[in-house]
């Protein structure tokens, strides 16, 4: 009983966070020429809630998109050579992110750039609780868990503002091969 | 009758020695006021000193408090954004591939 509560507030980030990051990302952290780790529980967003403006129009609509949710957990790891990183790697986490509860809604896989990404949505009582994105790249890899009420497009979004570059969505059919051009151009 | 009133007027007006050692009491107890409101005003001082210095404690103590809110805040805020901009860049791009297909 005396170590129930200090048990109970270790554990209790790692059920906000939802999926359960796998140990050997610790070590592709070590192999990363860059890495990223954000990991913001309930508490820090609140925290970083109070001080998003409402004046500011960006601000105060992050602020409504970050009030339904309970944790923002990103890890990107950038590689100075191809495949430093293994599928495998990430094959503990893809299990996690299945039904019930977790769906795919999408899969992108791209041969030529070796860029593939998934994106998982989680769902209780048709509410979305939790978004997950599974992004690889022959040098990086990107890992995204969202835990509570979000929508995919409300994040895509927010290009074009807070400073978050817009990436030109439109019709893609006349561009491309301009695309194409410029996935070769990021292969370089 | 009368005699006796004017006796008894007469001995009450009567100087009289005063105990001994009555100077020395009076001295003393002067001496023993004064001492009393010197540590009255010590006292006084005392506490406004202690009061002060808690007022000013305090005062620091949840400046620093303040501060380190806020730089945890904007910190927090921070990570936020940057946990954002990998999001949408990423949704956005999944997004052009699948528009794109």
């Amino acid at each position: 009983m005396k170590f129930a509560i200090p048990v109970l507030l270790a554990v209790l980030p790692l059920a906000a966070q939802d999926i359960k990051m796998p140990a050997g990302l610790d070590r592709l952290a070590e192999k990363a020429s860059d890495v990223v780790d954000v990991s913001l529980d309930g508490a820090l967003l609140q925290l970083a809630s109070r001080f998003l403006s409402e004046k500011d129009p960006d601000e105060a609509h992050v602020k409504r998109l970050i009030g339904g949710l309970k944790g923002v957990y990103v890890k990107s790891f950038e590689f100075e050579n191809r495949d430093e990183y293994k599928e495998s790697d990430v094959d503990e986490l893809r299990a996690q992110l299945k039904a019930p509860g977790w769906a795919r809604i999408i899969t992108a896989r791209s041969k030529r750039s070796g860029e593939n990404s998934d994106v998982y949505l989680k769902t209780d009582a048709g509410q979305i609780t939790g978004l997950a994105i599974i992004a690889t790249e022959p040098k990086e890899l990107t890992i995204i868990n969202i835990v509570g009420s979000i929508r995919p497009e409300d994040i895509r979004d927010l290009g074009g503002h807070l400073g978050i570059p817009k990436i030109d969505i439109g019709p893609v059919r006349n561009d491309k091969d301009k695309n194409d051009k410029k996935d070769k151009e990021d292969d370089k | 009758m009368m005699d006796d009133f004017e006796r008894q007027i007469k001995d009450a007006l009567a100087r009289k020695d005063p105990s001994p050692f009555f100077e020395a009491r009076v001295l003393a107890a002067v001496k023993r006021r004064a001492e009393e409101r010197r540590a009255s005003a010590r006292m006084w001082w005392a506490s406004a000193i202690v009061a002060a210095l808690l007022m000013v404690t305090g005062s620091a103590w949840q400046y620093q408090r303040t501060m380190r809110e806020e730089a945890a805040g904007k910190e927090a805020k921070a990570r936020l954004e940057l946990a954002l901009k990998i999001t949408s860049v990423k949704l956005q791009r999944i997004s052009r591939k699948v528009e794109g297909i």
